[in-house]
């Protein structure tokens, strides 16, 4: 039999914004997440659409989520059931390459000739086949590993509202993390800027792994469906690039990274075809199955005892509420939880990472060491009694506070600085060469500051500086100026 | 949206810290005018025996008298700071003994032996926390010293000076210039300075008759100089304390005043968000339904 004779068509008798129903023969329907490829191939017009089963909607019709735009999609035009969900390349020949969520690259190097595709949709890994390893990643940002260490083979979300700097600190570990590490880095570019996607792209041409000469983008592959493309192109690009990943980490067995920017964008695209679905919606206007959808996305990232995938996610904080369906949904899943705060970043601290709302799955002696345990959680209790003293100190002044309290404010203030880094990435801007800080180093500086060695110093000595003998340096300076 | 019970309980508290600020303000206000009459009319008598004793010493050419001579080896160099019994008035307490710390540096580098007497609660406090002795404390001079109260201490104090065991006194306290203006000072109060005294007044000097003799005069003059200007020092500490703790109280009132606006701001806006996003589920969902 030949491949094409399966393949049944039917007919576009419906179109929705970006849904579109299709009839077929009695018998004949596709299943529910089949990919159904409309083409229009005249002189006239070139038009050539992949749509996705969502819903059998009864009399021979089903209904399917466009995977791009829906503009001259005609009724009645021939649509044809691939038989199978989408099928993406994977393997080794996507690695340096750039695919938009079908797997076509669109990088302009020419077509890809990968040996092996894989369906979109997969099971997540069995119960029994997850990895139990806990092993702290080190990234060399000092608030980050101090206080919300991620987890090698786990997963880390960076949480922010509008313009906190979230796809900053994502390229930035980027930068540190991916430059560093031997094996293969997917990104998934989600429904954010395309022009943010291009940078990162040039930049990875540029940087070079360790001290070798080759090129960070030659051991990563990026998946790309930004702001401009459908509602249905953002919400499965995250699937195309975790399914390439997940070749990585079966066939090859290498530590895999995996960064996604933006998750939310992923619940925002189910959220805006979901009503085209036919779907009531639920709190706040979300999807009512935006939990369903999320746990099938992030409970295929995981470490199996085949491989690991660390994945670090950027999640776009709606309104600055973490307690938004969407964010609070995505929360749960993660093993390390980084929380980005506009009051920190109104002060001019970047990274803005709130140190008391951040935390960490492995932030325990058992996991970190007694010793760096015993300082992050020293470090909390001096910036929450600061928290807490605020609003005396707000209506008071500083100088009602107890000695006790005054002393604990004014480590709060040099710790509070100390948390800010200047970043690789942001070199340009800040005219700072970016500082990477040893875990030993962090642990030893932030004791240094608990116990009160370097009361003395003035609080800007502590800006943006990496370990603590830069600020005694700094500290120099300023005296000296 | 921010929680908001977390907004009503927070904007509840801060109205109670006002209500307490500005009662605190009110009754500082009150006291201020009774202590700085105290203050302004003590001021009186002291820079005018302050004057005498200055003009006798002059005149009186070589007769020296112990309180007048400065020692040429200094060995206990005491230091009395002078704060309030209480809080709640801004940088009062902070800048005196700011200043008393400083002077105890400079003291600690001529290696004369340095005890400390410490009045108000605030300061025995602070210096129990640094871990530093004090030989003794007071807690009696509130918002009113008596001149009965000082007395006890001025004589103590000349006990201890005239009998050698302490060369020199000096005192950290709140100098009140006007109602505007009040600055942490160290003045010294043993030896007296004598030729200081009479260079501050100026004018023409005035030539006395003395009965029996000014020597006599003096044995009786000058502790009661002393004694004025140490009781001078605790009613401009008392007078400053009142003013520094309205002004702090009228900016704390202020300052939770701005904060329950932003708070009932947020709080509005928290509420308005609430219930239009209600509706807004609502009405999709019933639309959803059709």
């Amino acid at each position: 039999m030949v491949a094409t004779a399966k393949k049944i068509a039917g007919k576009v008798v419906q179109v929705i914004g970006s849904t579109f129903d299709v009839e077929f023969g009695e018998g004949h329907l596709p299943e529910i997440y089949n990919a159904v490829n409309v083409k229009i191939d005249t002189k006239a017009i070139q038009f050539n659409l992949v749509g996705e089963v969502q819903q059998h909607l009864g009399g021979n019709r089903v209904r399917c989520v466009a995977l791009g735009t829906t503009d001259g999609l005609v009724r009645g035009t021939d649509a044809v059931d691939t038989g199978s969900p989408l099928i993406v390349p994977v393997g080794k020949e996507t690695l340096g390459r750039v695919f938009n969520l079908l797997g076509h690259p669109i990088d302009g190097r020419g077509p890809i000739q990968a040996k092996e595709s894989r369906p979109i949709h997969q099971k997540p890994p069995k119960l029994s086949d997850l990895s139990a390893k806990t092993e702290i990643f080190e990234t060399g940002i000092k608030v980050i590993d101090m206080l919300t260490p991620l987890v090698r083979g786990g997963k880390a979300g960076l949480f922010g509202g509008a313009g906190l700097g979230k796809t900053v600190i994502l390229q930035e570990l980027i930068a540190r993390v991916a430059s560093q590490h031997g094996g293969y880095s997917v990104f998934a570019g989600v429904g954010e800027r395309t022009r943010e996607g291009n940078d990162l792209w040039l930049e990875m041409q540029e940087t070079k792994i360790g001290k070798t000469d080759r090129q960070v983008l030659s051991q990563t592959a990026m998946v790309f469906g930004q702001m401009n493309e459908p509602p249905g192109a953002r919400l499965r690009v995250a699937l195309t690039a975790l399914t390439m990943c997940e070749w990585f980490r079966d066939v090859t067995g290498a530590d895999t990274l995996l960064f996604v920017d933006n998750v939310f964008r992923f619940s925002q695209a189910g959220s805006e075809v979901s009503a085209l679905l036919g779907r009531m919606p639920s709190a706040v206007g979300y999807q009512p199955t935006l939990a369903t959808e999320m746990g099938e996305l992030q409970e295929r990232i995981t470490s199996t005892s085949k491989g690991a995938i660390t994945s670090v996610q950027a999640v776009y904080v709606p309104a600055d509420d973490p307690t938004d369906p969407a964010p609070a949904n995505t929360f749960a899943h993660l093993d390390a939880f980084i929380y980005l705060e506009r009051k920190i970043s109104e002060k001019g601290i970047y990274p803005a990472i709130d140190p008391l709302a951040s935390n960490s799955r492995i932030l325990d002696p058992q996991v970190v060491g007694e010793e760096h345990y015993r300082v992050a959680r020293m470090v909390q209790g001096y910036l929450q009694r600061y928290r807490e003293l605020q609003d005396i100190i707000a209506i008071l002044g500083v100088d009602e506070l107890s000695e006790e309290d005054k002393k604990v404010v004014a480590r709060a203030r040099r710790i509070e600085r100390f948390l800010s880094q200047p970043f690789i990435v942001a070199e340009a801007f800040t005219n700072r060469p970016g500082k990477i800080t040893s875990l030993a180093e962090t642990i030893r500086s932030f004791r240094e500051i608990c116990e009160g060695f370097h009361d003395n110093l003035p609080e800007s000595a502590f800006m943006y500086v990496g370990g603590i003998d830069e600020a005694v340096e700094q500290a120099k300076k300023l005296a000296a100026s | 949206m921010a929680n908001l019970r977390l907004l009503v309980n927070r904007r509840k508290a801060i109205r109670n810290i006002r209500k307490i600020t500005r009662t605190m303000e009110l009754i500082a206000t009150a006291r201020f005018k009774k202590a700085m009459d105290r203050a302004t009319e003590a001021a009186a008598y002291t820079r005018k025996i302050g004057e005498l004793a200055a003009d006798l010493s002059a005149s009186a050419g070589e007769v020296s008298h112990p309180l007048l001579e400065k020692r040429s080896e200094i060995k206990n160099h005491l230091l009395l700071v002078i704060c309030a019994n209480r809080g709640l008035c801004g940088g009062y307490n902070g800048s005196i003994i700011r200043i008393a710390q400083n002077r105890m540096k400079d003291i600690k580098t001529t290696g004369a032996k340095n005890p400390i007497e410490l009045s108000g609660k605030r300061a025995i406090a602070f210096f129990k926390f640094q871990g530093i002795v004090s030989q003794a404390t007071y807690t009696q001079f509130e918002d009113k010293p008596t001149f009965e109260q000082v007395d006890e201490l001025a004589e103590k104090y000349l006990q201890l000076y005239i009998q050698g065991e302490v060369d020199r006194i000096d005192v950290a306290f709140m100098k009140f210039i006007n109602p505007a203006r009040q600055t942490p000072v160290v003045e010294t109060l043993l030896p007296l300075e004598a030729d200081a005294a009479r260079g501050t007044t100026g004018g023409p000097k005035v030539e006395y008759e003395y009965l029996p003799n000014a020597a006599d005069i003096q044995t009786e003059l000058l502790p009661a100089a002393f004694k004025a200007k140490l009781f001078k020092c605790f009613l401009d500490a008392a007078v400053s304390e009142q003013i520094a703790r309205r002004v702090a109280m009228k900016a704390a009132t202020e300052n939770a005043g701005d904060m329950i606006r932003d708070l009932s701001l947020e709080y509005n806006r928290a509420r308005q968000a609430q219930i239009t996003k209600e509706i807004a589920e609502l009405i999709g969902g019933s639309e959803a339904l059709k």
